[in-house]
This record gives structure tokens, sequence and C-alpha cells, in this order.
């Protein structure tokens, strides 16, 4: 860490490792208060509070350090002493608490700035419960006298034995100092009467007690270690082995005079217990073997270099359909060449595959965030909820996860604060008494599904229509609205922040801004809701941004781009299946289904020979679970195209999701089929 | 010399690592808890291993316990925290061949650890 390279490297490091512990503590602690008590996670806690004390003060956050170290005190002794009434409930919110602590001063660091807050407040109410429990648990006396020496010391006797020959033996005194720096100078004294014996015997030191004291450092630090031994070995060995001790300053060794005049004759004999037997010895072995062969070895990596990846990838894929299809390459017998080609493209979709699924994360962390929310809110606000959360292992791009994780936040809030009704409420209609919040996630085709569903009062439909005329959305006496139109209005701009709104369990709160974080990774929200029952908020967004399978068209001289996932069939038209309403609007009848037709050319204004419905070719579409037919030219393939956003200087354009490359060097825009539809 | 570093925190590992690497030693392996540190041990047969002792699924002690039954002659440093003066005891009688104690700096480490050399 001299350098500043290195330091930067190593903050990136302490910062994702700390939040990553930060993250298991707190999804530890909250589980185990479900699971109905803190008891089964005090050890792992305890690890926890340990390691991030430690990463801490190597970086010399001394405020995060102090705070951990006195939480692992904490634990420390819940492990060791098990008192038998602890107030767990105050000490999860202890713990939470100093987590909220960390990660905010981690955030400040993570930003470049210093990690200046004050955990004082937070330190002492760990102490105070600290204190409040050894004052309970009185059977336990001396706490600072840790549990484990005490087991430790029987294991460790020394033994005098009267010796019978000592012949050719001298005898040393030595007085050793260690470096100012090393910590534990008693253990390191202890070290080193602990390796002598194996060469020296009659080993006399002072101070004496420097096993049992740990205060004795200090002395040793001041005033130096004497040992006094008698050994066969030469003056150069003992001095090869004062030499080989680390952190050993500096020693002075003479030689006194015979060792046989001097001392009784003594010899210090050390048991050891507790080796490890072969036959234990190899079932540890086979164990970690076991455990080794499931557990998978990880790196990080900077986001900022997936990102690249990817788009190097997707460059690949634009190159590869350039060569590939050429337009030079037009009517040439070239068997060699298509099949190189075949294998350049097999190799490419298995790179760009494995880059996606490289930056495939779980949803996991972002929801078990949620239970952090529901679990402050319910107390901040008195009420009774639980949240479920269900396929929790759903795979999104880790870009995705980002900028859907405060939108996601917002909606577990307002179901929290909106939607579940205060007990009392609940219990007056029949229902639990705990409201149930479900997160659910599941894969749907080319899109992943999140569903937030709260089984409280549900939106109060008269409300929003009565909003939407305030403020000009419909006018009076429309009927033709559907139930899911109304709802969608609260996700308009403007219906927050009011208190009509907000008094209806006002989902109006910032919904707009919800919405709009969600479309800008390509999803979709919409809201159904029953009245009494519950609101279910569902968003689609997609797996990945970057690239998609498409089907390009021909419209006139332009180019459009399908999503595959979109398309259900294409079809020529038949005449008879062809029906026109009372509007004159055109249908197509299929299967006993009525599906509304939009001719692409007139959609976008393209100037087209094809305008005949039976001479170009339909492809029918499915979004929201409406199928709709698009007319179009002629197909042109399936290729893969990888999605740019439209440049800034093109206004947003319903029903064009962004554009793309294509193998002639060509643009074509991709489809937005949602926003066609609606 | 060749060096294997257990730890639980990547962080330390790493820490621990760069401090080594500059200094002219090799780092051979890395090892997240005790059981990986004895699997690592007998593959990578290394001269030198510094030792957490604080370790989930199996901690330090245990781990040195383990290596010095297969190889007395092991040479392995333990890594401690403050505090944690018991438990370094009961290291040193198991034959750790020294300690240090965290929070360390990079002179600390290299002046401790060249005494194995």
């Amino acid at each position: 860490m001299a350098n500043n390279d290195s330091k930067a490297s190593m903050l990136d490091l302490f910062v994702f490792e700390t939040n990553q512990m930060l993250e298991q503590l707190e999804r530890l602690i909250l589980d185990s208060e479900k699971s109905g008590g803190l008891e089964v996670a005090i050890n792992e806690v305890f690890r926890i509070m340990h390691t991030l004390k430690g990463s801490a003060a190597m970086m010399m956050f001394n405020d995060i350090c102090s705070l951990a170290h006195s939480l692992e005190d904490v634990f420390y002794y819940l492990r060791e002493a098990k008192p038998p009434r602890v107030d767990y409930s105050e000490l999860v919110d202890l713990v939470l608490n100093a987590v909220d602590f960390i990660k905010s001063e981690v955030m400040k660091i993570e930003n470049g700035g210093n990690p200046n807050g004050d955990c004082a407040d937070i330190s002492e109410r760990s102490k105070e419960f600290l204190s409040a429990l050894k004052a309970n648990d009185l059977s336990l006396t001396d706490t600072s006298q840790r549990p484990v020496s005490s087991e430790l010391k029987p294991k460790y006797s020394i033994g005098v034995a009267n010796i019978s020959e000592d012949e050719g033996k001298s005898r040393y005194e030595a007085t050793i100092y260690f470096d100012e720096d090393c910590g534990m100078e008693n253990i390191r004294a202890f070290t080193i009467v602990h390796e002598l014996s194996d060469l020296a015997e009659d080993i006399v030191y002072s101070p004496k007690d420097i096993l049992e004291n740990d205060t004795t450092s200090d002395i040793i630090k001041n005033e130096g270690f004497q040992i006094a031994f008698a050994t066969q070995n030469s003056l150069e060995m003992v001095q090869k082995f004062f030499c080989k001790t680390m952190f050993l300053k500096e020693f002075k060794l003479n030689a006194v005079a015979d060792a046989n005049s001097k001392k009784p004759k003594q010899k210090k004999t050390i048991v050891l217990d507790d080796p490890i037997t072969n036959e234990a010895m190899n079932s540890i072995v086979k164990e970690v073997e076991q455990q080794t062969e499931g557990t998978q070895s990880f790196i990080s990596v900077n986001v900022s270099k997936m990102d690249m990846l990817m788009d190097l990838v997707g460059e690949l894929v634009i190159a590869e359909a350039m060569v590939t299809q050429n337009p030079e390459l037009h009517g040439l017998r070239l068997d060699k060449f298509y099949k190189s080609a075949r294998q350049l493209r097999k190799i490419t979709g298995e790179l760009q595959d494995t880059v996606m699924s490289i930056r495939m994360v779980p949803l996991s962390a972002t929801f078990h965030k949620m239970n952090r929310i529901v679990r402050d809110m319910v107390r901040k606000l008195d009420k009774k909820a639980e949240l479920e959360i269900i396929g929790e292992q759903t795979e999104v791009d880790k870009n995705i996860i980002e900028s859907i994780s405060d939108p996601l936040m917002h909606l577990i809030r307002n179901a929290v604060d909106h939607g579940i009704e205060p007990a009392r409420e609940r219990i007056a209609q029949g229902k639990s008494e705990v409201g149930k919040i479900r997160l659910e996630a599941k894969s749907a085709g080319g899109d992943v599904l999140i569903m937030i569903q709260d089984d409280g009062g549900g939106l109060k439909k008269e409300k929003i229509l009565r909003k939407a005329l305030e403020r000009g959305l419909i006018e009076k006496g429309d009927i033709s609205l559907t139930d899911s139109q109304i709802y969608s209005f609260i996700l308009q701009p403007g219906f927050s922040t009011n208190d009509i709104v907000t008094e209806f369990s006002g989902r109006g709160v910032g919904m707009d801004v919800v919405a709009r974080n969600i479309e800008k990774v390509g999803g979709r929200i919409s809201v159904d809701s029953i009245a009494g029952e519950g609101t279910t908020m569902s968003i689609r967004i997609p797996l990945t941004l970057a690239i998609i399978d498409g089907m390009n068209v021909k419209v006139g001289g332009a180019n459009y781009t399908i999503p595959i996932i979109a398309i259900k069939e294409s079809f020529r038209l038949k005449d008879q299946n062809l029906i026109k309403d009372t509007d004159n609007n055109e249908m197509i009848m299929i299967r006993g289904e009525c599906h509304p037709v939009l001719r692409l050319y007139e959609r976008f204004q393209v100037q087209t020979a094809v305008t005949d419905l039976r001479e170009g070719i339909m492809v029918m579409v499915e979004a929201d679970g409406k199928g709709i037919c698009l007319f179009a030219d002629a197909l042109l393939g399936q290729q893969q195209v990888v999605v740019k956003a439209l440049p800034t200087y093109i206004k947003k354009t319903k029903g064009i999701a962004g554009c793309t490359l294509l193998g002639n060097g060509g643009v074509s825009l991709i489809l937005d089929v949602a926003g066609l539809n609606s | 010399m060749k060096v294997l570093i257990v730890d639980d925190a990547v962080f330390i590992r790493l820490t621990l690592k760069a401090m080594l690497e500059k200094n002219g030693y090799q780092v051979i392996g890395e090892a997240a808890n005790g059981s990986e540190a004895i699997l690592k041990y007998n593959q990578l047969k290394p001269d030198l291993v510094t030792m957490d002792i604080t370790m989930p699924q199996m901690d330090g002690i245990a781990a040195l316990k383990a290596i010095k039954k297969m190889d007395p002659s092991g040479k392995v440093v333990m890594i401690s925290a403050m505090g944690q003066e018991s438990t370094v005891k009961e290291a040193i009688i198991a034959g750790a061949n020294g300690f240090i104690v965290k929070p360390f700096v990079e002179d600390q480490v290299i002046r401790g650890l060249s005494k194995f050399k």
C-alpha cells in the first residue's frame, strides 16, 4: 500500500468487500429475526464484525473499526457466555444502525470523500448493551478474561523434573527487546520460551506470568524480557535461534558460569495436548476435497470493462454481418467461404452468449434489500406486513438491475405505506391482520416480469377518474376507458404530490418517475387493482439491452427490425380473412380472433409500391396479450442486431425502440411493439 | 520464497499479496478458509503460510494443527487481530512459527517474515 496506485485499487476492493459483508450481515439479521431468533447467527455475525474491523483497521478508518469492534465484543460475549436473557430486538436495531452507519461511511469513501461520520452514539449504545448484558448475568463475573484461556491452561503444563546428568552444558542469560509496533509482546515472549524448550532446558524467565496476564506486554515493552536457560548447544546456535525470532529488535546474550552450580536441576517439559489423529486428519482432508469440488472460484471485474467487452462483441456481431452479408458477394458461388462464414457466425454467437451470461446477475440482492425497507416501515408506521419473495434467482443484466432498484424500492414503499391498511382496519374487513406483499420475478420469453402485489385496499377508481378529469386528461362522460387505462393514469406526471391522491392509497407519489426510470431501460409498467383486495404492479423489463434477435422487414426504401420475441407468426393474407368494422378499420380474423391491421408504410409515412394487403406480408406481433398485424412489403431475414439508442437529434418517436446497423451498412429502425400497439 | 496466504477477506489477502510480491516473495496461492488452506498446502507445498485465525468453515487454529500434523517442519505465521491473545497462545502451542498483529504495515510484515528466509 505504499504507492498510491495500489492504494486506490485496495480502496476499491475494500469498498466492494465491505459492502458485500454488510449486505450479508443485513440479510443474516433479517432472516434470523424472521425465523425467530438471532441465536443461530451469533457466530456468523461475530465473524463478519471481526473481518470488518480488520479490514477497516488496515485502511485506517478508525470509526468503522471501533464500531465494528464494539459490536464484535457484544457478539463475542453472546457466543462465549451464552447469557440466557438477551433483548434481541434491541440488538437487531443496534446492528442495523451500525450497518447503516458503516454503509454511509463506505458510500462516502466510494465517492472519494472522507468517512467523517460520528459513530460515538452507536458505539456507546453497544457498550451499554454489553454492560447491561454482563450485569444481568452475574454468574460470569470477569468477562475480560476470555474463556478460551482458562480452557487452554491445562493443555500447557510446565512440569518440573530432576535431571541426573548435565554434562557439557552452558548456561546463558538473555534480555530481549521486541520491535515497538509488533503487538502482544507477552505472547511473543511466550513463543520464545516455547521454542527454546526444544533446544534448551532449565528455563527461567521474568516477568513470570506472561501467559496469564496480558498487561505484562507493557513491562516487556519497557524493560525487556529476561530469560535464563541451560543448553548443550553452542553459543552460535543460540544466537541463531534468537536471530530467527520474529520482530526481535535486539537481545543481549551472556554466558554465565557453570549451569550445575547455579540453579537446582530442573527440566521443563511441555505437554502438548490435542493432537489431531491420523483418522481425523484424513476425514478433514476428504471433507475439504468434497467442499472444494462444489465451490467455484470467482474474480471481480470492473463493470466498465464488462461494458466495453459487451460493446466490442456488439461491434463484432455487426462486422460479422457486414462481411458475410456483403452485397458484393451476391451471385457468387462461394461454397467454402460460406462454410467458414457459418463457423464464424457460430463462434460469434457463442461468444455473445458467454458475455451475456457473465453480465447476468440474480435479482436476489436487490430483492433482499426490500426486506429491510418493509421491516423499517412496518415499525415506523405501526402496521403489520410481511414480504414474500419469489423467484429471486431470476437473472437480469447488471446494468438493468441497477436502474430498477430504485423504482422497486419506491413501489414497495408505496405498497406498505398506502396499500396495506392498519391492522385494525384489516381485521374489521375480515382480512388477516398481517398484510402480505409479494415480490415476484419470473422469466417470460426475452423479458423478465417483476410483480409487486399487495393485499391492501386497492386503488379507488372514481377518485382517479375525478382527478384525471380535473387535469384534463379525459373528457366528461368518457366511459370507454378500461380499468387498466384508468389505473395507468397514476403513472402520469403531476398525478403525484396531491393530497387527494395520497389519501386514497396514493400511488401517485413520484409514480411518473418510476415509470420513466423503467422505460429508460426498455421496460414497461402496468397497474392492476381490485378495490378492497389489493394492487398489482407488473414491470416487464428486457433481459438485456444490447443485442436482440430481430426480423428485418422492408417497407418501401426503409428497413425495420421487429424483435423476434414479439412475433407470433407471419403469413400472406387471404381475402376471406379480411374484415372491416363500421369505422372502416381493417381487421384480420385468425382462428376466430380479430386482430387489427397496422400498415407500417402509413404509420411511418413511407412511399411504397406495395399497398395491397394481399401482396405484402403480414407479421403478427403480440404485446401485453394483444395481437396486432403489421403489414410490410417483404421479409428480409432474421439477424442478431445490436440495439443502439436513437441519436439525440431525433425526437423520441412512439413505436421506435432504437436503431441498428445492418450487414450492408444500412440503418434499420427497431420497432417497439408495445408502443405501436397502444 | 513461496507463500500461501490464508484469510477470509479478499481485501486482506490482496494487501498481503501486494506487500509480499513487492518484496520478492512469491505468492503461490490463496485460501479463504481453513479447509481450503489444508488442501492448497498439500497441492502447492509452500515454504511459508500466513494464516488468519477467525475464518468461516474451519478456523486458522484447526488448519494450523492439520498442517503441522502433515508437515511438522511447515512454517505457519498467524495473522491475528488485537485482543486475540488467548487464541494466539493456543496457536503457538499448536506449533505456529510466529504471528503478526493486525492492522499491519508493509515494513512490519516484511521485517517479521524475513526471519524465515
